[in-house]
This record gives structure tokens, C-alpha cells and sequence, in this order.
């Protein structure tokens, strides 16, 4: 495993590398069986039109795909430098409709130095749609090596 | 093509084939917000054995791409396939069934975000069993909320994760059956 990460190395502010995501059903209707989540606002085209739950006759994506998409900012920057993610907060802000392209960002806002092996930070992330809305908001609080 | 036949064609493992895909069909049986006692206990209806292929499949769907997460021979190297953060997810749903815990599937719900803790790292092998609490519900701005505790403990009782899980729910079950036969 690389040791580029420790938590010496890491300073409030910095950036995480950007994930953008071109949300069309196909992506929606592999969260639904991947999370084993088939609520119809989904997954369901027709019943979608006519149900209009968030106001809109499309299909919307799953809030916890949102999710795993602020944890991937986290995963794919440090996971494999030996971060692990322990608590994930999330609000949803705006509902994404398919066919959106959404874009997801994370900067360092808190440093919890405690002790060796038990030092965390805390990542604030944030979701934007193409419209420049904010669809979601996070801290997720990580555990690095020292 | 019907919703079920277009999704059946992104389905690999064994867990989701034996799923049941319309949260439609069931609606009487799920809980219901007016209905719910906040402070009930309960276990979910089934455990949930992870696998390679779940952890692969989960991966893949959250996007992933590096071999550690998506490649079963490259995972290996490494001890096994990294597990996403989010994969808690697909254990609540597969063990919460028609009983305890069932308004999370329910039809017309929205989601206002949601607080994971991951205590410990799930691993592949590991059985993992549902502790579900009706732990809050609340009126905010005409919105009916509902909240589980739900915790994860594997097959020696070691607790690896809790989510508490939110919803805005519709408020009775004749709301429900509106949003379901819509």
C-alpha cells in the first residue's frame, strides 16, 4: 500500500479531485439493484409521470446513490492510501431528476489530531446540479494513517 | 419492456434475483408513519451473508472503477475487494422485509439525508444481523418524518454500523395507496 497519505500531510482547505456524473437511467436503474432499493419514483418510468412525488414526471435518483457518490470523493482520493470512512452526515437539498449531470466536491474542514492511530478529519462535501444547485451537503469524518 | 424486464437485464447475483423488485405489491403490509410506536424493538427478517460478488456488484454500481473495488482477481492481491461505505445500504434493505422496518420502501417517501456511522469494517464471510428501533418520528412544516436506528452486528455480536434512517413519509395508508395505485 502507498504511504502518500498521512495525516501530517493533510491541511485544512485542501481539495479532493471533483466526480461528475451523467445521471441516465440506466445509472439509476443499477443503484436500485445494487442498494436493493426498487421505490418506484426510481425505477418506474410511467407510474413517475403520473405520481410527480417530487413535482416532476421523471424518475429521480436514489438519495443514497447521492451518497455513495460524496463517499467516492473520499474513497477514490484516499481510499486506497488507507483512509476509512467512519460517519456520514448528509442533507438532500434538491431532488435529481434523470438525465441531470451532477458534480460532487470535497475539501478538508476539520483536522482531529488525538493520537497516533485514532487521528480523523472531517471532509465537507457538496453536490451541484448543471443548473449550479446544490442537491446535497455532507461531513463525512475519516480515519487516516498517521 | 415492463420496469421489472429492463431491470432484470443489470442483475448478477443471486441476492438480487431473489428479490422482490415492485415495492408496489406489498404496500399493506408495510408500516405505515400514523401507525408506527416510536421505541419498538425488532430484528430484521433475514441475515445477510457477504459475498465477493455482493461487494463487487455493490461497487460497480456506486461507479467505481479501480481494480481493488471491481476486479476479483486484482482484489484478491489486496486481501479482497474494498467494501464501499454505502454498502450498509444494501444490507438494510435485503434484511428489512414486509414487517419491521418496511416503511422504507414505501411508495411517495423522500429522503432528507441521512447519518451512517461505520464502527468497524464489514468483511466478506461476515453475517450480518439487523437490530431495527422505531427511534423517532416527527411533524416539521406539514411533513411526517420517521426514523430508524438500525444496527448492524455480525454472527459473534460485534456492532460494525448504524444507520439512522430518515424518510418523509406519506402520513396513513390510504396515502400510501394513493402514491402506490397512481
Amino acid at each position: 500500500m502507498s504511504s502518500t497519505l498521512s495525516f501530517a500531510s493533510i491541511e485544512v482547505g485542501q481539495q479532493l479531485p471533483p466526480i461528475e456524473v451523467d445521471v441516465t437511467q440506466q445509472i439509476i436503474d443499477r443503484a436500485a439493484l445494487t442498494h436493493l432499493d426498487f421505490n418506484p419514483v426510481h425505477t418506474a418510468i410511467e407510474w413517475a409521470t403520473r405520481a410527480q412525488v417530487f413535482g416532476t414526471p421523471k424518475t429521480v435518483a436514489h438519495g443514497m446513490f447521492t451518497m455513495s457518490q460524496m463517499a467516492s470523493v473520499i474513497e477514490r482520493a484516499w481510499g486506497p492510501h488507507g483512509a476509512t470512512i467512519r460517519k456520514m452526515e448528509s442533507k438532500f437539498t434538491k431532488p435529481v431528476k434523470v438525465g441531470t449531470t451532477v458534480r460532487f466536491e470535497g475539501s478538508v474542514w476539520e483536522l482531529h489530531p488525538h493520537s497516533p492511530g485514532n487521528n480523523t478529519v472531517v471532509v465537507s462535501l457538496k453536490g451541484t446540479d448543471d443548473q449550479g444547485e446544490t442537491i446535497s451537503v455532507g461531513a463525512f469524518r475519516v480515519a487516516v494513517p498517521d | 419492456m415492463t420496469d421489472i424486464e429492463r431491470l432484470k437485464t443489470y442483475a448478477t447475483t443471486e441476492k438480487q434475483r431473489g428479490f422482490e423488485w415492485d415495492f408496489r405489491k406489498d404496500i399493506a403490509q408495510y408500516e405505515v408513519w400514523d401507525e408506527i410506536q416510536v421505541g419498538q424493538v425488532g430484528t430484521g427478517a433475514q441475515t445477510y451473508l457477504i459475498t465477493d460478488d455482493d461487494v463487487l456488484d455493490f461497487n460497480r454500481g456506486a461507479l467505481e472503477t479501480d481494480p481493488r473495488y471491481v476486479d476479483a482477481e486484482q482484489a484478491r492481491t489486496h486481501g479482497g475487494p474494498r467494501i464501499h461505505p454505502l454498502f450498509c445500504v444494501a444490507i438494510a434493505f435485503y434484511c428489512i422485509d414486509r414487517g419491521m422496518g418496511s416503511w422504507i420502501r414505501t411508495p411517495g417517501a423522500r429522503n432528507p439525508g441521512q447519518d451512517i456511522e461505520i464502527h468497524e469494517q464489514f468483511e466478506i464471510g461476515e453475517e450480518i444481523n439487523l437490530t431495527i428501533t422505531h427511534y423517532d418520528k416527527w411533524v416539521r412544516r406539514g411533513n411526517y418524518y420517521m426514523q430508524d436506528k438500525l444496527e448492524y452486528r455480525n454472527q459473534d455480536g460485534t456492532l460494525k454500523a448504524t444507520w439512522y434512517v430518515s424518510l418523509l413519509l406519506p402520513k396513513t395508508r390510504a396515502d400510501v395507496q394513493r402514491f402506490a395505485s397512481a
